[in-house]
């Protein structure tokens, strides 16, 4: 276990480079679930249909047999460039993260009741305004809790990226364990530091969660001195008897 | 390089094997996670506090860490210990309990939805409390969860792929194998592809139209 010491640089390495990974592909994720999820709602049937075949393709298989086409065969279809592993990583993860993203945003999207996109536009608001202004606001507070599964799942997704060539956390590991051959040590350690990014991932997201503009104001609304504002004296007396 | 239709063809024979495989091991995979989750739940609220802080460390330890590090776990470290075992043995333990981690979670929110007054019942017909499990609880409880469930033998059955990083000859492996022998990718991958998102496609479709069953009955 002493001689474990000296790779702590390698590990470092290793940890920050998922790190990143997982945080640009979860915002990656997020980018493509919001663009696909609002298509699937679109009122235009070619849309709606594009976005939910990508759907449904995205979720058939495992992300491993995605990075694996696109990383290897890919590049052999004449006229396609070869993308760095990073990349390629990062782009395949967010891809099949956001499908599965994109159902998240889309439950969330329909639970949020249709006369609040009614009165917007009855108030004259555009399309994208009415989406990005009233609706999705509303729809985060249901999204965001469902997001936050997704994103300690795409955490452990990120493993993946070591057979691609990527060095990260895992294939860190798995270089220590040729070299040691204290296997034990070296797979507990990487469970605990994955264990850790997740941890870490889920306290982030209940951060967003609260501070989410309907959470707070309901929140608001909950408080003792809540009672103190006037709105609801006028509402206690007019309902109780004189 | 361009497509190469005989070479496709040729290496069909292998990549069928990898089917079959995929498909016995996402078999063998979801016994274990429902089997097994189902235990974890009636564990965790009958055994106690002892019983139920072991079974909310496991759930946490298998959601938590990825499987490739606990399919490496297992198939380097526990041979250290002493366990020594086949890799798809070992695949196929990791996959099921994980996934018997994440079902407990189902069942255990399936069994605290059902009413109190049918335990007391029970009681008062003077049932054994296994019968009362055996023939009440479970099976409720089991219904329930269904929808649910079948998710995760869908995320199981995607998840399969995974037991090629520790040399279980499913699909994704076999389409490894057949492009280091020719040194010809493209093929293998795409097919391989198309074959895991073809398999999906029933699944899904079954999937939809029990639930769709599901919900007209409960109605």
């Amino acid at each position: 276990m002493t001689g474990l010491i000296e790779f702590l640089p390698a590990v470092g390495q290793g940890l920050l480079t998922t790190a990143s990974i997982a945080v640009l592909s979860i915002v990656g994720c997020a980018l493509v679930a919001i663009v696909l999820g609002v298509a699937r709602r679109s009122r235009n049937q070619v849309v709606k249909l594009a976005a939910g075949s990508i759907v449904e393709l995205l979720r058939g298989a495992s992300v491993l047999i995605y990075l694996f086409w696109v990383y290897y065969a890919l590049p052999l279809v004449p006229g396609l460039p070869h993308f760095s592993p990073l990349v390629v990583s990062i782009v395949v993860l967010s891809l099949v993260g956001g499908a599965y993203g994109a159902e998240i945003v889309v439950s969330g999207l329909q639970a949020v009741p249709r006369g609040q996109a009614e009165a917007s536009q009855a108030l004259g608001l555009s399309k994208f305004l009415t989406l990005t202004r009233i609706v999705l606001p509303q729809a985060l507070t249901q999204i965001v809790p469902a997001f936050a599964s997704l994103a300690i799942d795409m955490v452990k997704w990120t493993s993946v990226v070591s057979f691609v060539g990527v060095q990260d956390l895992l294939s860190v590991a798995n270089t220590i364990r040729t070299i040691t051959y204290s296997t034990v040590g070296v797979y507990v350690g990487v469970a605990l530091l994955y264990f850790l990014l997740c941890l870490l991932t889920s306290w982030f997201f209940q951060r967003i969660e609260h501070s989410l503009p309907l959470n707070r104001a309901l929140r608001a609304a909950s408080t003792p001195d809540a009672r103190s504002c006037p709105a609801t004296l006028v509402l206690k007396s007019q309902g109780s008897p004189p | 390089m361009s497509w190469d239709w005989d070479y496709a063809a040729s290496i069909m024979p292998q990549l069928l094997f990898g089917v079959v495989v995929t498909i016995l091991v996402t078999i063998a995979c979801s016994a274990i996670a429902l089997a097994g989750g189902l235990l974890m739940a009636i564990v965790q609220m009958n055994a106690g506090r002892a019983g139920h802080y072991a079974t909310r460390v496991l759930q946490e330890i298998f959601r938590g860490v990825p499987i490739l590090v606990l399919l490496y776990f297992g198939f380097y470290a526990l041979p250290e210990i002493g366990v020594l075992l086949p890799g798809a043995v070992v695949g196929i333990l990791v996959l099921g309990v994980v996934y018997a981690a994440y079902c407990s979670e189902v069942y255990r929110g399936a069994l605290m939805t059902i009413p109190v007054g049918l335990r007391d019942a029970s009681a008062a017909l003077g049932l054994s409390p296994f019968a009362m499990w055996h023939r009440v609880l479970i099976p409720i409880a089991v219904r329930k969860s269904l929808p649910a469930l079948m998710n995760y033998v869908l995320v199981l059955y995607k998840q399969s792929s995974f037991l090629f990083a520790i040399g279980v000859p499913v699909l994704l492996a076999q389409a490894q194998l057949a492009g280091y022998q020719s040194f010809r990718y493209l093929e293998p991958y795409t097919i391989t592809g198309v074959l895991y998102v073809l398999m999906n496609v029933p699944l899904v479709l079954y999937q939809r139209r029990f639930n769709l069953r599901l919900a007209a009955g409960s109605s």
